[in-house]
Formats: structure tokens, sequence, C-alpha cells
């Protein structure tokens, strides 16, 4: 033993902060061997959240919550701060790809059954953590007070309204004031730093219910022999990093060649309450439920359909009553799950465009299949004839 | 998992272009000396454009995050961007901000003339948009009713702008170099300046795109074959 590892395993007989690492992430942590590439998005969740934080705090520094500032300061952050530039286009198009993550991971979770028995309330934690995510992005694209932060804001604050009795009273609330203004830019501003610090939060809760179920796998089987699993650190480690490394292309490539495309370009024209655009869009990750709340002609029933498709998943373990996991053995699940989310990107498209002609008879549909998918899946997965399950890998 | 990238890559190039698309005409692409991963600034274009600025939008249209200390930034002297300044009769640190007051500016045009800083940012396809926008002024179609205060343009939304053509005959400015542009050329130029004010960084964050792309690619195939050979005990 060199005078290092004297060190760590001293301080770690006093502090087990080494061996908690191993137990977490390290030799000391069984993962099965058969994960494929869909099981690399959770890791890097963690890594866009860690990302969006560190280049948070340096954003902060430079901005100014003030109606009559913000947008100013954002220009200045792009033109006078050393970096500057680089480390707002990291956020914003950080933001983008930390959903298409966490999407791309709630669908493998979908897939291969991960939120069923034991690990419901780990799926609990995820779905908390996605709608903190709405919250926080929500928030954040207000920020730069441009024509969308403002209208955008205006749209979406006013669908609390419908809450009875205090709905009005929570916008006013929210607002700070009578109508979005400075006031609400400022506690937008502090709630936009604060709930990043939530997610961590609830991220640790997540991965806290992970370890103790542990990783589910593309068969969706229980893993009895000890050969089928292998330690996290090197195996996994490793294979992390080099789907971090091929994550970062495009990431990058959007971050240097076209950081505005997932953007708006009305939010380059700065806040105006006089003047409404043409049509207000929010970002492109929320479409596909702010097509659900337009493709309901009654406000109050389209706001508790956008809440309910999102809180519908905390149930999403009752509902389906199959005991296989993997879609790979359930033709009816699978077919089903195919549709589900083909229709994501029908809803998204329809949310893109304005509610008029085909635009709402699609959206109407799209949302009946969206709904249907976990209207049906108590009852398909009763009659489901699964294919034979294997024992073992 | 093959059919859910592929799925997922043809849903998303189906899904992209609604979101990029937005109302009214759509501008012809011109090329720009400053797009693509070898683009760079054209100084001459930039300072041409700068003399269209100067001389024609600035008489309503501030540029107000610029000032010609910014031309040091695109490889211009200290001293020859205060040159610039001097012809023009300001310091080196004072920004391009128009002599017309809102007051004016929302009596005569009914509205705050927009400042031109990040235009091309604020319109879709900006650039193209932009050069569009200042070759397009024409005569309204035969029936086509445009309303009082207002001028036919091909690719403005709804066709009726309240700006008057800017640019109304070859030869209007005279550029540094003696010559006398076409308004044509004028669209050109002054754009390519629009274009540098929206985004300044925009050539450098091109240049270093493509070395961190580089980076990532080659340390993807490494991370690959390490990822290989600790994996090649795993049955």
């Amino acid at each position: 033993m060199n005078n290092v590892q004297k060190f760590i395993h001293w301080f770690d007989d006093r502090l087990p902060i080494f061996t908690l690492i191993d137990n977490t992430v390290g030799r000391n942590y069984p993962a099965p061997k058969n994960l494929n590439y869909m099981w690399n998005f959770g890791s890097l969740a963690g890594i866009a959240l860690m990302l969006q934080i560190a280049t948070g705090i340096f954003l902060a520094m430079h901005y100014k919550p003030d109606a009559n500032l913000a947008f100013d300061s954002v220009q200045h952050i792009m033109r006078n701060v050393e970096w500057g530039w680089l480390i707002r286009n990291l956020h914003m198009v950080g933001a983008s790809f930390f959903f298409i993550v966490v999407y791309i991971h709630i669908f493998r979770g979908l897939y291969y059954g991960s939120y069923k028995a034991p690990r419901e309330v780990l799926w609990w934690m995820g779905v908390t953590i996605l709608f903190l995510m709405m919250a926080t992005a929500f928030m954040g694209y207000v920020l730069p007070w441009g024509q969308m932060s403002y209208w955008g804001a205006t749209v979406i604050t006013n669908l609390m309204s419908v809450i009875p009795f205090i709905g009005d009273d929570i916008v006013t609330l929210l607002w700070g004031g009578f109508n979005v203004g400075d006031p609400t830019l400022n506690r937008f501003f502090a709630l936009h730093y604060l709930l990043p610090f939530i997610i961590v939060g609830v991220v640790f809760l997540h991965i806290w219910a992970l370890h103790e179920k542990h990783s589910n796998n593309p068969l969706g089987i229980e893993l009895k022999k000890k050969t089928d699993w292998i330690p996290f650190h090197p195996y996994y480690t490793i294979k992390d990093m080099f789907g971090l490394a091929v994550y970062l292309i495009p990431f990058t490539f959007m971050v240097f060649f076209m950081p505005d495309f997932l953007g708006h370009p009305d939010n380059y024209i700065p806040a105006d309450p006089m003047q409404t655009p043409p049509h207000i869009v929010p970002e492109w990750y929320f479409l596909p439920f702010y097509a659900i709340l337009r493709a309901i002609p009654s406000k109050m029933l389209g706001v508790a359909a956008m809440v309910l498709a999102i809180a519908i998943l905390y149930v999403l373990p009752w509902l389906d009553r199959g005991k296989v996991r993997s879609a790979r053995f359930r033709p009816l699940y699978k077919l089903m799950f195919w549709v589900f989310f083909v229709n994501i990107f029908v809803l998204g498209w329809v949310g893109a465009n304005p509610p008029e002609g085909m635009y709402v008879i699609i959206g109407q549909v799209a949302t009946l299949v969206y709904f249907g998918f976990f209207a049906l899946l108590p009852w398909v997965s009763k009659i489901e004839k699964t294919k034979p399950v294997p024992t073992g890998l | 998992m093959r059919i859910f990238l592929l799925t997922l890559a043809l849903l998303v190039s189906a899904v992209s272009p609604v979101m990029a698309a937005g109302a009214g005409v759509k501008a012809p692409k011109q090329e720009w000396s400053f797009e693509g991963v070898r683009g760079d600034w054209n100084l001459e274009q930039i300072l041409n454009g700068y003399t269209v600025a100067t001389q024609v939008c600035l008489a309503c249209h501030s540029f107000k995050y610029i000032s010609h200390r910014d031309f040091t930034r695109l490889g211009f002297s200290e001293d020859q961007a205060k040159v610039l300044a001097a012809d023009f009769g300001v310091e080196l640190n004072d920004k391009l901000v128009s002599a017309l007051s809102a007051e004016d500016s929302q009596a005569t045009y009914g509205k705050i003339v927009p400042d031109l800083s990040v235009m091309t940012k604020a319109r879709p396809d900006g650039v193209n948009y932009v050069f569009a926008l200042l070759t397009g002024y024409k005569q309204a179609p035969a029936g086509f009713e445009v309303a009082e205060g207002g001028y036919y343009n091909e690719y403005f939304p709804g066709h009726v702008i309240a700006m008057p053509a800017p640019l109304v005959s070859d030869g209007m400015v005279t550029y540094r170099d003696g010559s006398s542009p076409t308004i044509e050329q004028m669209a050109r130029d002054v754009t390519a300046f629009m274009a540098w004010t929206a985004e300044p960084e925009r050539v450098d964050r091109q240049r270093m795109g493509v070395y961190v792309l580089l980076y990532l690619i080659i340390l993807s195939v490494l991370l690959y074959f390490y990822k290989r050979r600790i994996w090649k005990d795993v049955k």
C-alpha cells in the first residue's frame, strides 16, 4: 500500500465516502450483463442535469432578472462575457437535449416494463423528476424576456385559473401582480435557480430506489445466476463514457452550428405586452402536451387532460396487469407501444401548428390514441398471450 | 433498438421542418461567406454594409448593441476603428443609436422602429429573409388593397409593411473605395453587416465547432475500442 492508498483507507474508515462510491457506481454495485445501449440514457440524463446546473450558475453571474434589463443582459452575455456565447448555447441546447435524453429514458422504461414491480417507487421518482423538469424549463424559457418568453408565460400561467375557487388567486400569486411583469420575472428566476437542486434531491431518491431493486434488463426477467451480473465498474463506467462521447457529437454540433434551431426566432424580439405574436408556441418538448390541451374544447378539461397525460404515468404499474415485463415477449403490448410512440410525434406536430382545420381533428384523434393506450392496457394485459420467457441468460 | 433509432430519425426529420417554418413567403436561399464550417466574414463586405447601415438604416433604426470598438473583434486595428468612429462623429465606445426618438417614431410610423442588432436572429431564416425583404418592394398586384401608411412587399408576412423602401436607387450611397453600388449589392452587404451584428461570435463558434467535433469523433472511436477490450471477457 502506498501513501495515497493508506490515506484513502484512513479517511474511508472515518467517513466511508469511498465505500459509498464503490457501492453506487463501483466494483461493488452489480448490474445485469445484458443491458443494451438504451440503458445509457439514465447516466446521460444525470450528466445533462449537471451540465445545466454548471452552465446555469455562470449565466446567473451575468444575467439580470429585471424586465428592463433581462433582454439586454442576455446580449451582454453573448457579446461581452468571456466565453459567454458558449456557456449560453450549452445551457440553451442542453435543455433540449436533457429532454431528448429523458424522453428516450422513459420510452426505454415503457418498452422493457421497467415501471413494473418491484420498481414502482423508482418509476414514481422518475415521473416526479419529469414534472419538475417541465416547471424548470418553462421558467427558464421566460428569463430571456423575449416575445415567446412573455406570451408563453402569459398563456401557461393563465391555465392555472381553471382550478376551482383558488385558481385566480394562484395566478395572481404566480404573477406577483395582475399581469406577467417584472415581479413574475423575478420570482421565476428565483424558482428556476431553486428547482434544479430539488431535482437533484429527487434524482438521489431515484438512484437510491434503483440500488434497492437493481436495473431491469432487456429480457425483463429476474436474473438469479451470479454470473449474469457484472460489476458496474469497469464495465458500465466505460460503456457510459463511450455513450457520453457519442452523445456529445450531435449535442456539440447543435451548440456550435445551429444553437437557435430548437428555439423560436420571436424570442429575439424583446417582450412587448402591447403586441401578441401571430401564434404562440411553447418549446418543442411541450408540444405533444400542448396539443392535448388544445384538442379539448373546454379550457378546464383541456388543462386537466394535459396534467393527466403525465400524471397517469404514476398509476401505470397498476394499469398494466401483465406479469411479463419486456415488450419482446408481449406482441400486443409491443404493437400498442409503437402506436403510442409514433402518436407522440403526431401530437408534437399538431402542437406546432395553429389549432385550425385538419389539425383540430388530427389532434383530437391523437389525444384519444394517447389516452386509449392507458385505457386499453388493463384489458389487453389481461388477455394477452405472451411468448415464452427465458428463465436465464 | 435499431428499429427504435431508425423510427426516431424518420419521425424527427418529418416533424422538424414544421418547427422551422414561419409565416410569410419563403425567401430564396442566398450564398453567404459566413455560412458553413469554413465560413468567414468578408471584411470588405461588412465595411460596405456598415456604410449602408449608417447612411440609410440609422436614420430610423438603432444597432444598440454595436459600437465602433466591435470592429476590432473582426480584425480591424483599434486605430482603424477610431478612424471609422471619427468619420461618423462619435467616440469608439458609443453605441450606434439612431437620432429618431421613440416619440417621433410613434408619430411617424405608428410604432416604435425595431432595433436591428439581432434582427437576422429574430426572423425565421433571418439573413435570407432580410435580403429578400430589402429587395422585395414591388408594385402591389392588381386588386390588392394596400392600407394607408403601408407599402407592398413581396416577402413581408401579409405583404403590407410600415417601412417605406429604404434602398430606393442605385448609388444612393458611395462606398469607402469610391464605388457606387446597386440596390441589390447594398441589400446584400447590409444583410451581411446585420448577420455580423446579430452574431459577432458566429465565425469563431463554427471554427471551434470543427475542432470539437473532430476531437469527439476520435474520442468516441478510442473509447469504443477500449470498451470492447474491457468487455471481451463478458460472455
